[in-house]
């Protein structure tokens, strides 16, 4: 299978700290995909490093928006990223907490549309059909997280587990091709846990491949196909759900030495 | 009620200079209220819609009016002609100082725009073969409205305070109307992403730079016709009234009504200066000198913050919620979800 992302033994160094060391894997096109390890494993630095936020120290980061198009994404910002399709969600909810639950989602649409200074203030036709478009598309994907009533409100009063929901539906209207989470289900309930893991089906659904980072182990196993274990910046194991269980690194990464 | 009440305000505002009792000095005192109140509109779209501060407004007030200024002495040029000069003079300046400094952050483009702002006093000061320097720009003419190539008899000089005061409000209301239109829609939903998060505002896709810009240069275009107003009214410029103080004084309006709301603008442009013109008439009276005023304005400013941090006008995520559109919205989820739209249960 063709891959979407190819992390081409990419490093990231702040100063003296080994963020991640030439680690090195892909992600298949159409996979939910599994980023874990103990906290400060690297996970959202790998996060960081794709969506253009930092730039690696060395190695490439690949992605192939299309099969046959391959992108070196090294050094992009990250608004080129999102509109290559790579669109993200943040582990400590980055909403536009004064804006209203559309408004935050119709931010979303702003790399897929372009009117400017002059259609806002003299109101065209073709701005107008813009503006429908963003209103239309924004409550789509509102509607799809299940937070369609709640689109006029502040995006602030929204319940934490809704908020992340919020997120997932801006990143989601920016029209990607490949949706990173991280870690989406950090301070829900089970029940929304069990909504969260329904809705990440349906993006899959969508054709929009998934990556997330995630504590939550029941989640983990139950969604992804695949499994990406950091530690300490290291790749200590790739593979299926299963295999990871049973990993004795990985048991002696979370547990210590010994444990296994 | 509001808009009744709105309403009743306009309508006696109007009718004020044709009433038989109507003083120049009312009208004096207003139109500057006015000129304030376009300043105010203008920096706003900075600090208010953007989030970054702005020291250096009353730069891109003085180019403009010596813009104006300049162009009424040497070559007679009509108002008419003037303001879009000024303001793209205004912009470009606004993109020449944006585009290299608004990459710095918070304090740093302060103080970069507050350099900027005494580099055009210094400017006016010194370039006398320009501007003739602390001697002023006397000889103005006023604005004239030439329309006889409709009828030879229509062309009017503006004479006395009643046509600039009528010219100032429609000044404010059409930067008023422009700038009701830019919150509202894709360009304004950037900017204020950009205020509440830069790094999400970069991940929905939004070029920070460029739409700071693009923010700067609106907000310098809007001073800048701010100036050429006031050029063609005050009828002279010194290079001493642009002083950074301002840049202060328009700062506070902005805060004062409420950052990022465009009524709190006009709300903090009247206070300020009618406060300005009582202190002038009370300061005297207590034998205290003019410069109190500042102690005054400082000492609101503190009230303000203690009581009411978020000004009169707090900003509200309401930006264009009587957009059409939205209304339409609303409807649609009221009769899809049952009338339970807004609450989160």
């Amino acid at each position: 299978m063709d891959p979407i992302l190819k992390i081409d033994c990419v490093t990231k160094r702040f100063g003296g700290l080994m963020a991640l060391a030439e680690v090195e894997y892909e992600v298949r096109r159409g996979e939910i995909l599994g980023l874990i390890g103990p906290n400060g494993a690297g996970k959202t630095t790998m996060f960081n490093c794709i969506a253009g936020i930092y730039e690696p120290t060395s190695g490439q980061v690949v992605f192939s928006p299309e099969p046959g198009k391959n992108i070196v994404t090294n050094g992009f910002k990250s608004e080129k990223v999102t509109k290559l399709g790579i669109a993200r969600t943040f582990q400590n909810i980055r909403l536009f907490n004064d804006l209203t639950v559309l408004d935050n989602v119709r931010l979303g649409c702003h790399c897929r549309t372009s009117s400017n200074f002059f259609g806002a203030v003299l109101r065209f036709a073709a701005q107008q059909r813009e503006e429908q478009k963003i209103i239309d598309s924004s409550m789509h994907w509102l509607e799809f997280v299940g937070l369609g009533k709640n689109a006029l409100s502040d995006a602030s009063s929204l319940s934490y587990g809704n908020q992340r929901r919020l997120e997932i539906a801006r990143a989601l209207a920016t029209e990607p091709k490949l949706i990173m989470l991280d870690e989406p289900a950090a301070g829900m309930n089970p029940q929304e846990t069990q909504m969260l893991i329904k809705l990440i089906r349906a993006i899959v659904a969508e054709g929009i491949t998934v990556v997330l980072i995630e504590h939550d182990m029941k989640l983990v196993m139950t969604i992804c196909e695949r499994l990406v274990v950091l530690d300490h910046g290291i790749l200590i194991a790739e593979g299926s759900p299963k295999s990871i269980r049973e990993n004795p690194m990985v048991i002696e990464a979370y547990l210590g030495r010994g444990a296994a | 009620m509001q808009r009744k009440l709105f309403f009743v305000f306009l309508i006696a505002a109007l009718a004020y200079p044709l009433m038989p009792l109507s003083s120049d000095y009312v009208l004096h005192v207003m139109t500057l209220i006015m000129v304030y109140m376009v300043l105010a509109m203008g920096l706003n779209i900075v600090p208010g819609f953007c989030g970054l501060l702005d020291l250096g407004y009353v730069g891109f007030f003085g180019i403009g009016a010596y813009t104006s200024g300049l162009l009424t002495v040497h070559y007679g040029m009509s108002f008419w002609l003037i303001v879009p000069l000024a303001a793209a003079n205004g912009a470009m300046w606004g993109v020449l100082l944006g585009a290299p400094t608004l990459r710095l952050t918070g304090d740093y483009f302060a103080i970069v725009t507050f350099g900027f702002s005494e580099l055009v006093v210094l400017f006016l000061t010194n370039e006398i073969w320009l501007t003739r320097g602390p001697l002023g720009l006397p000889g103005i003419e006023p604005v004239s409205l030439d329309l006889s190539f409709l009828n030879p008899d229509w062309f009017w000089y503006f004479d006395g305070e009643p046509p600039y005061f009528y010219l100032a409000i429609f000044l404010v209301a059409a930067v008023y109307f422009l700038l009701k239109r830019v919150e509202d829609s894709r360009l304004g939903r950037a900017w204020f992403a950009i205020r509440e998060d830069p790094m999400a505002a970069a991940s929905c896709g939004v070029n920070i730079l460029n739409y700071k810009v693009i923010a700067f240069a609106i907000s310098a275009a809007i001073g800048a016709v701010g100036g050429s107003f006031y050029a063609r009214w005050y009828l002279f410029l010194s290079p001493d009234m642009f002083k950074f103080w301002e840049s202060f004084l328009v700062l506070c309006m902005v805060v004062l009504g409420g950052l990022g709301n465009l009524r709190g603008a006009l709300f903090g442009a009247v206070i300020m200066v009618s406060m300005g013109e009582v202190l002038r008439e009370i300061l005297p009276a207590l034998g205290l000198p003019p410069e109190v005023r500042f102690l005054v304005y400082g000492l609101l400013m503190v009230l303000i913050m203690r009581f009411k941090p978020a000004g009169f006008f707090p900003a509200i995520a309401s930006s264009g919620k009587t957009n059409p559109m939205l209304v339409a919205l609303e409807k649609r989820i009221c009769e899809t979800h049952g009338g339970a739209s807004g609450s989160d249960s």
